[in-house]
């Protein structure tokens, strides 16, 4: 972890109501494995709101990072609003990122809204490993879509909105299909309801996959102080920010 | 030459509590330490305050634990352990590699319990006091029903004391008219110092679903929202009792610790600024520092209580 600031280079829209921050901070940048996060303070002077929020990383290059993130709160709207060249306080790489496996396989990615973030920075850097990749996003509608531009040209890219005005009606885990078969290997990120559809469509059809998933929780400190970030699991409390936010889908699910 | 920070929080005790600078963490805003270790110098600090142990281990409460406020925070994560034991055998042994002082915070669901817990710290390398936490708001027993009674609390303080040669530190609860009556009885049950204060007790409603955000409703607040009414109860506790007082509550900078001295506090806790910026008791630490240069006080025990009205 290094406490640092960064330079915002650049802010775009990634679909309605989300973005792409781009940052310049080589300690922030450096020795960040795919599905880590970063904690970005909010506000100017720190007191409302007073903790940094969390966001996995999207993109890593060189001594730039972007991440993508919903406009959700006061926080969010805040970064959105914040010019080129603002220097925002910053905390991180946090957390264990996903691990991919040694020899080349079949990956299949699954991101539910913007906890498609950190899928990306993963699939680019399988994609280098030598593995196949398929990425499923499940979203509201094609407007909440992130682009099929931003993935590596090796990788298939499959949408799922929940009222079909973009690929498959539904959700994402109603539509795993062939994939499931085909994949040796599951990642996935997205809200709890997600994980638990994903926890039970794999275990009814008998799949042996253990599914790497990334977590989610308030995490006002965001490395392990705090304690409010507690995830129950099946062997016990673990804090999402230390112990995950990297957790075994049927550990918690 | 840089000015001298040692402070001593427990001067009438046989082992004494001799800090090299008075800035500690808060108990349950720190963990154990390791993780802050792994990251800065923990020597660097004047002493540090563990996570509230209790006798068995804990899972603590369900989510949300936490809702954040303006300026702070509420919190209800319920005392979230790993218990006695693995204190004992796994963790006091890695402190006692630190320099830094490790105080202790030891939270009993009765007053037995109290001093049982001090029995079994007691005489432990890695371990340097005891913080009695008779004001967690977030348990359904003990915690602040004891610590909101001045004799409960000074059952507990006697319990303790009895049962180890550390020296007992009492962490008072604001939430009662009169802190000042809590202080005066730990005080004459031996407590070596008093930590003033723990959370105050708050409530947030989430709009949506109609109910209060915690699933116990009530939270214990912390943060910079509560530094006025922290510094209100050690310069009315500090006035009433001999032995140091410890200040704690919405401590983020330098100058906030000045405050806290200058009312009459010995040392300061940093807590939930840590949450928020990693190296907060450093900085807090940069920053009493930088002041005393600034302000040409060489010995920083010439602006302990220096607030305070004089002695009539």
């Amino acid at each position: 972890m290094n406490v640092s600031t960064a330079t915002l280079l650049s802010t775009e829209p990634a679909w309605d109501g989300a973005f792409v921050s781009w940052f310049h901070a080589p300690e922030l940048a450096r020795g960040v494995e795919p599905g880590q996060f970063v904690m970005v303070h909010c506000s100017v002077e720190g007191l409302d709101p007073m903790f940094a929020r969390a966001f996995s990383y999207y993109r890593v290059d060189g001594d730039r990072f972007a991440i993508l993130y919903q406009v959700v709160g006061r926080g969010t709207r805040w970064l959105s609003e914040q010019p080129t060249g603002a220097v925002v306080r910053m905390y991180g790489p946090l957390g264990k990122g996903f691990r991919l496996p040694d020899d080349p396989g079949n990956l299949l990615l699954i991101g539910g809204g913007v906890g498609i973030a950190p899928l990306v920075d993963t699939a680019e850097r399988a994609v280098a490993a030598g593995h196949h990749v398929v990425a499923m996003m499940g979203a509201r509608s094609e407007s909440h879509l992130l682009s099929a531009a931003a993935w590596p040209k090796e990788v298939e890219y499959v949408v799922v909105t929940e009222d079909g005005s973009a690929g498959a009606k539904g959700y994402v885990t109603q539509h795993l299909g062939k994939y499931q078969e085909w994949a040796s290997k599951i990642y996935a990120c997205g809200p709890n309801p997600m994980f638990q559809a994903l926890a039970d469509t794999l275990r009814f059809n008998g799949r042996r996959q253990r599914p790497e998933i990334l977590m989610e929780e308030n995490m006002p400190c965001g490395w392990g102080m705090c304690y409010g970030c507690a995830i129950f699991t099946k062997h016990g409390v673990r804090l999402c920010c230390k112990d995950g936010p990297r957790f075994n889908l049927f550990d918690v699910y | 030459m840089p000015p001298s920070l040692a402070v001593d929080l427990a001067p009438g005790h046989k082992t004494g509590l001799a800090l090299r600078n008075p800035v500690m963490t808060a108990s349950g805003t720190f963990s154990w330490g390791f993780e802050f270790a792994k990251q800065f110098d923990i020597n660097a600090l004047g002493a540090v305050v563990s996570k509230g142990v209790t006798i068995a281990p804990r899972a603590g409460n369900q989510q949300p634990r936490v809702a954040e406020t303006p300026a702070g925070m509420l919190n209800s994560i319920g005392l979230q352990n790993v218990g006695l034991d693995e204190v004992i055998t796994e963790l006091a042994p890695k402190w006692a590699k630190w320099d830094v002082p490790v105080i202790v915070n030891v939270a009993g669901d009765t007053i037995d319990e109290f001093g049982e817990m001090a029995a079994a710290l007691d005489g432990l390398p890695g371990i340097a006091a005891l913080e009695l936490n008779i004001s967690c708001p977030n348990v359904d027993i003990g915690g602040i029903e004891i610590g909101q009674d001045p004799e409960a609390s000074a059952r507990a303080t006697r319990a303790a004391v009895r049962n180890t040669d550390l020296p007992v530190i009492v962490k008072l609860t604001p939430n009662v008219t009169d802190p000042v009556k809590l202080a005066l009885a730990v005080e004459a049950e031996g407590a070596a110092a008093i930590c003033a204060i723990n959370t105050v007790l708050g409530l947030a409603i989430d709009t949506k679903r109609r109910r209060p955000v915690l699933p116990r409703a009530r939270g214990g607040l912390s943060g910079p929202a509560i530094k006025p009414v922290a510094l209100r109860i050690v310069y009315d506790v500090a006035k009433a009792v001999r032995v140091p007082v410890i200040g704690c509550g919405g401590i983020r900078t330098g100058e906030d610790a000045i405050e806290f001295l200058m009312a009459g506090a010995s040392a300061v806790q940093v807590g939930t600024a840590t949450f928020a910026d990693p190296r907060a008791p450093l900085d807090v630490l940069d920053g009493i520092e930088a002041w005393c240069a600034r302000e040409g006080v060489e010995d920083l025990r010439e602006i302990i209580g220096c607030a305070l009205p004089a002695p009539v």
